[in-house]
């Protein structure tokens, strides 16, 4: 802030007194200096182009307009589709317990039950999110048939039972009739005027619009007060005779809990059923899956990215939703600031071909390895061609860079196909398609004991094995003319031999004889081979070819996405906005710019060195004072020792009034900050809060 | 040249390549502070610690109950918490020798700490040794014998708390060896105080120089060890265990304290030495304007943290924003600002509800903050073509709106389609407030925005240090507020506060001469914080003075006293009323000169 800003500021925060107003621009026509602003004041034409979408041009503000909306383009769409999944798998994932919480329902009423109200209660666990969703779709479906409706409380509606009814008429109502019908209700009718927590208001409600269905939903039935619950569950026992309700808990713990809490009369007042909603983790790998593993995928997460978000979501009970906001976050963040990532749209003609971009191209590392790569090999004129023309180098991009996408759709189709391998032979069951993804985007999958499990378990396999695991490979595997010749061969071969027990390979162990030979008295274990019949010679064979198909597949398929030239185009794998954006830590950030302010403060000045100075905003030197103190400070000498960093900087000229009134700012943004607090221990002292790395 | 990761707006530049340097966090050697001596000993007692791990050795001359061997000392050092429990097993230990022995460590310990009294500290403190009458009852029984043993153990406890004192008497005798160690130390510790970079050959001229300043360092006696690099729980569990406030007397008492016109005065001439460095802070955060825009326009919604006050940088987007999306019809924008005291969440909803519906409010909101939520959120509903509303809030953390209920409200706020959240933490902890489904309902993403803007526009700061300092009475001016408003008072009440005073001055005189020998500084200021009339005992006086005829005219009189906070009051613990002045001693000495006189 230059002094004439900050004087221009001074009014507004005048105003800034208010607690909440409407902003009205200031009569200053633009932003202080804001560079968008300024080129967009320069050409008015562009204007409203910028309007229409919120991306910048990069690559210093040279990038082209088509190369920025097809950027934007790009992403709008690919995340348009991969929303469309996402919201699939989460409809799907709990359409089941939907299905029978409806049907609870519907089919039950306080008659059936006794006079007793009928109450569905709902175990969550840490799916927190989950039952949100489902009672928003069963209130779509609840309202679309015109039965009644849903009234979902948090335990903040419910602090006392009249405010309690009374957001429960009001929700019930306004669910339906909106606002003013509401208001209509409770205004025109007959007689003296109701109150709003009235029960006879949502009972004649219930009779006029023949509401059969009125479902009250507790989100968190934990932290309502079993008290105010107490007297609304009675309250409401004697009204189901007017009004059909329907309980229904969320339950984060267990339901005997839940029951504990109440009071026996009031469990008696209920009857019901129990449901319970799945885990998020399974959702949450689904949802990875079908982003990932698809075969018309055009832009995948990187490895560090997959890493973080399954920490994520394993730790700290992420939702699903948080998750696939997470993952939309990463695209965004690719798509906003990656110029490259305009080369991914489909119709990227060379129209798009500008000297920035290729500037840029040339300096990733991807094309730095690949020219090696080049220079090795021996064709230099290659590169030299790649580095000096443009269009060239455009074009062989574009080439490469649709190369290396269907290398990546290689790469999870087999990722995918050995995760099947290893959930159908049994060798690691509880490994997601998630782990199987982190390994084979870091390049290490083939290495791995997995695979190589996997080899070993193919040449056991017998021939009804065998045939079943081919049944269940993808199909595009199956396209391959090899597999499919050694598919028929496997046929033709099981059609002639017709005994029950399957075929075995040469390998298998009951093939496998041990014979025992005692040699001055130790004894000896020897394999040797029994004698095996003609056609599980063949079929041996016919593994053989199978086994060398499969790892020279994974061998190809394999492969490492960071060798991939322009890898960085297609893949997002950079840890660091989503982690800084999702699980920032602001008191680490804050003692950091306390502890160490020229971190932030880009120091003009070559005297930056990490002491304590004059130089260093006052809070940050109290801080640092604190920080050396024990739990006890005293403010006398606190102060004494401020001042002397400002004397011993400033030399005598410095007005101690003023260091006093700096150190009073420290002081109370200190304390406002919750690190100091008053003591009564001892006169003038005030004592420590928090520590460091604590 | 290639912006591959989203600019991340919160790393400055400088940031990333200082990320990895190492700094001690205490007792720094090269620390100014050194020179200021407010935690001199801690430089002071860790030189001794490097260059002599085991002092017991060297001092043959030790007290029996600290007899022990070499290799506790050892671990002594190295943890100084289990001290405590070693030494409560030693008395059992040291009664069975002979009284010999027991008077031999009866007179020894005073003399050692005499010594070091007269080293260490202001001669009024060592005044009064009370050996002399104690060795002369040494042996009268053991009764009192042990217990005094005891005594002495735990006084020597409070003194020699983790041997501090000890190290520092060391450091006086080995001045004549010579310690490379010290040498280095010394130099470091010189540097800083003469602030010049000497040479370390200069070390053996700098030694009287550092002796000259000792006595200066050595009234922060109690200040705490130095705890090297302690691993913060450690840290904590040092600073904290148990024993005497290992602090400085000094009170702030000569300090002459800021009232608020002094302070704003002040800060009106200050000129900031970073100001170039902080718009260029802010410059970065310019930068990523479009990126909020963009994630708004995406359904997130916007945290800011870090060390600043942001409401400038909020000022500033809420102009950029207006700006950019003004050309087809402005957009809305409601600030809130979080630290204005009273701020309710109905009145924010309010304001929405405002911003949504223009001219076409319903004439009855509702009272209750949720009926205006779902006001705002039907009526959302009912406009599909609504532009989005943005809702800057600057320090959603701030006490008003920190309660669980508000946040709640305010994420319901948040979750609400077409109702874009930025908003603004200040304190360390601001992610607390938020639990899973909070979290959830908020979809914030955060962003680092450090500012290191001063938050004069959010915190009363005078007011602020005087509650910290436990002077809240300041609030009505001290004393010349006081004086101001006894003028407007009817004269029987001037006189009751003149009496008060009165018997308040002389309590506090009798109370120095009672204890004046034993009790230090800290003390006494610490009685005169307690110093209180009992309400009955000024009632009789005020009766006899013909101040007041009954209790009920008493009371009143003393109510009008409440009301302007001229006099404290509390119940101590028998259960009886003291009336007490939030004034300082001189104050009311002088405010009483003023009485009499007037």
């Amino acid at each position: 802030m230059d002094p004439e800003t900050t004087d221009a500021d001074a009014p507004k925060d005048g105003s800034n007194t208010q607690g909440v107003y409407l902003y009205h621009p200031a009569n200053v026509p633009k932003a202080p200096g804001e560079r968008p602003l300024k080129r967009r004041k320069v050409l008015p034409g562009k204007q409203d182009e910028n309007t229409t979408h919120p991306f910048v041009p990069l690559l210093d503000g040279e990038e082209t307009a088509a190369s920025v909306e097809s950027r934007y383009n790009f992403y709008q769409k690919l995340w348009s589709e991969q929303e469309t999944k996402i919201q699939g798998i989460l409809n799907d994932a709990d359409s089941g317990v939907l299905e029978d919480v409806l049907s609870f329902v519907r089919s039950t009423s306080p008659q059936t039950y006794g006079n007793c109200i009928p109450t569905a209660l709902v175990t969550v666990g840490s799916n927190v999110s989950s039952l949100g969703r489902l009672l928003a779709r069963l209130n779509d479906r609840l309202t679309t048939a015109g039965e009644g409706g849903v009234v979902a409380l948090e335990s903040g509606d419910a602090p006392n039972l009249k405010t309690t009814l009374k957001n429960i008429i009001r929700a019930a109502i306004t669910n339906t009739e909106g606002n003013e019908g509401y208001q209509s209700f409770l205004t025109d009718r007959d007689g003296p005027r109701l109150l709003g927590y009235d029960l006879d208001v949502l009972g004649d409600y219930v009779k006029r619009k023949g509401v059969t269905k009125l479902v009250i939903a507790f989100r968190d039935s934990e932290a309502v007060d079993p008290n105010m619950l107490t007297d609304l569950l009675s309250l409401l026992s004697s009204w189901v005779d007017r009004i059909p309700f329907t309980l229904l808990f969320g339950i984060s713990t267990s339901v005997e809990l839940f029951e504990g809490r109440l009071l026996r009369s009031s469990v008696a007042l209920l009857r019901g059923r129990y449901f319970k909603i799945h885990g998020a983790s399974n959702c949450v790998d689904r949802i990875y899956e079908n982003l990932q593993v698809d075969e018309n995928g055009q832009f995948w997460l990187g490895r560090n990215i997959t890493t973080t978000l399954f920490e994520k979501s394993t730790d700290a009970f992420q939702t699903p939703e948080a998750f696939s906001r997470t993952v939309k976050y990463a695209y965004m963040s690719h798509f906003f600031a990656n110029p490259l990532a305009a080369l991914l749209a489909s119709d990227a003609s060379p129209s798009l071909r500008q000297n920035k971009l290729c500037e840029a191209i040339r300096n990733v590392p991807s094309f730095r390895s690949f020219c090696e790569y080049h220079l090795d090999a021996g064709s230099s004129e290659y590169v030299r061609q790649l580095l000096e023309d443009d269009e060239y180098l455009f074009s062989q991009s574009l080439e490469h860079l649709r190369a290396g996408q269907q290398k990546m759709r290689g790469l999870f189709q087999a990722a995918k196909t050995i995760h099947t391998c290893l959930k159908h032979l049994g060798i690691a069951k509880d490994t997601s398609i998630s782990d199987v993804s982190v390994h084979a985007l870091s390049g290490e999958l083939v290495d791995s004991p997995w695979v190589g499990e996997i080899l070993m378990a193919l040449k056991t396999l017998d021939s009804s094995k065998l045939q079943e695991l081919i049944s269940i490979l993808p199909r595009y595997l199956m396209a391959h003319p090899d597999l499919g010749a050694i598919h028929e061969d496997l046929e033709y071969l099981l059609q002639e031999y017709k005994d029950v027990t399957p075929l075995r390979s040469e390998y298998d162990n009951s093939h496998s004889v041990v014979t025992t030979t005692v040699l001055r008295q130790s004894v000896k274990l020897s394999r040797g081979k029994a004698k095996i019949p003609q056609q599980d010679v063949d079929y041996t064979r016919i593994v053989d070819r199978f086994h060398a198909l499969t790892e020279a597949y994974f061998a190809e398929a394999l492969l490492n996405p960071q060798d991939l030239f322009l890898h960085e185009a297609f893949i997002i794998d950079m840890k660091n906005p989503l982690k800084e954006v999702f699980s920032p830590r602001p008191r680490y950030a804050i003692e950091r710019a306390l502890a160490r302010p020229f971190d932030y403060l880009i120091s003009t000045s070559k005297t930056s060195e990490a002491r304590v100075s004059a130089k260093q905003p006052a809070t940050a030197i109290v801080y640092q004072l604190i920080l050396e103190s024990g739990a006890l400070v005293n403010v006398h000498d606190l102060w004494q020792a401020f001042n002397a960093v400002f004397e011993s900087d400033g030399g005598d000229d410095c007005d101690e009034r003023m260091v006093l009134t700096l150190f009073y700012r420290a002081l109370s943004e200190l304390k406002a900050f919750g690190m100091v607090k008053s003591s009564r221990k001892k006169l003038d002292h005030i004592s420590k809060t928090s520590w460091v790395g604590l | 040249m290639i912006d591959l990761p989203l600019r991340v707006p919160d790393a400055p530049p400088s940031s990333l390549s200082r990320i990895n340097i190492p700094i001690p966090c205490a007792c720094r050697g090269e620390s100014p502070l050194a020179s200021t001596n407010f935690f001199c000993e801690q430089n002071l007692a860790r030189v001794v610690f490097w260059m002599q791990p085991d002092p017991e050795e060297e001092r043959p001359v030790s007290t029996p109950k600290r007899q022990r061997t070499a290799t506790v000392n050892g671990d002594r050092h190295a943890s100084p918490e289990i001290t405590p429990l070693r030494r409560i097993k030693t008395p059992q230990k040291a009664s069975a020798p002979t009284p010999a022995a027991l008077k031999e460590s009866g007179l020894k310990t005073p003399t050692n700490r005499f010594k070091a009294k007269a080293l260490f500290s202001t001669p009024a403190k060592s005044a009064a040794p009370p050996t002399p009458s104690r060795a002369k009852n040494a042996d009268r029984s053991a009764k009192k014998k042990s217990v005094r043993l005891l005594q002495e153990q735990v006084d020597d406890d409070e003194d020699d708390w983790d041997g501090a004192d000890r190290l520092a008497e060391e450091i006086l005798d080995d001045d004549d060896v010579p310690d490379p160690t010290v040498e280095k130390e010394n130099g470091v510790v010189e540097t800083v105080e003469a602030d010049s970079g000497e040479p370390a050959k200069k070390g053996a001229a700098a030694t009287p120089k550092r002796r000259a300043g000792r006595p200066k360092g050595a009234r922060n006696k109690r200040s705490p060890t130095p705890e090297g690099d302690l691993p913060p729980h450690e840290r904590y569990f040092f600073q904290n265990r148990a024993g005497p406030a290992r602090t400085s007397n000094t009170t702030l008492n000569k300090l002459n304290l800021l009232t608020h016109e002094e302070y704003f005065e002040k800060l009106k001439g200050y000129a900031d030495p970073c100001q170039k460095e902080k718009t260029f802070l802010q410059e970065l955060h310019h930068r990523s304007f479009p990126q909020w825009d963009f994630e708004f326009d995406q359904g997130f919604n916007i945290c800011l943290y870090g060390y600043g006050s942001k409401r400038q940088l909020l000022q500033q987007f809420a102009d950029w924003h207006y700006h950019r999306h003004s050309s087809s019809s402005p957009p809305a924008i409601v600030m809130v600002n979080g630290h204005t005291p009273g701020i309710s969440i109905r009145s924010i909803f309010a304001t929405v509800v405002t911003a949504v519906l223009g001219a076409d409010i319903p004439s009855k909101m509702g009272f209750q903050p949720v009926e205006v939520l779902e006001l705002l959120q039907s009526s959302l509903k009912a406009r599909p073509s609504q532009k989005p509303i943005t809702v800057l809030i600057n320090s959603i953390d701030a006490p008003p709106l920190r309660r669980a209920a508000n946040q709640a409200l305010l994420a319901r706020l948040a979750a609400t389609p077409k109702i874009h959240v930025l908003a603004t933490t200040d304190t360390p902890n601001c992610s607390l407030m938020w639990d899973i489904s909070l979290r959830d309902q908020f979809n914030f993403v955060f962003h680092d925005c450090t500012t290191f803007v001063p938050f004069d526009g959010e915190f009363d700061v005078v007011e602020e240090v005087h509650s910290l300092l436990g002077r809240k009475g300041r609030r009505v001016g001290g004393k010349d507020g006081v004086e101001f408003v006894l003028k407007s008072l009817p004269e029987n009440a001037q006189n009751l506060y003149r009496l008060l005073l009165t018997e308040l001055v002389s309590m506090s005189d009798q109370g120095r001469l009672s204890d004046d020998e034993e009790a230090g500084n800290g003390r006494e200021d610490a009685n005169k914080e307690d110093l209180g009339i009992e309400f009955r005992m000024l009632y009789q006086k005020a009766a006899e003075e013909f101040i007041a005829s009954s209790e009920m005219m008493f009371r009143t009189l003393l109510k009008e006293f409440h009301d302007h906070q001229m006099i404290t009051s509390r119940i101590d613990t028998s259960g009886m009323e003291i009336l007490g002045v939030p004034l300082s001693q001189q104050e009311m000495t002088s405010m009483l000169e003023d009485l009499v006189l007037a």
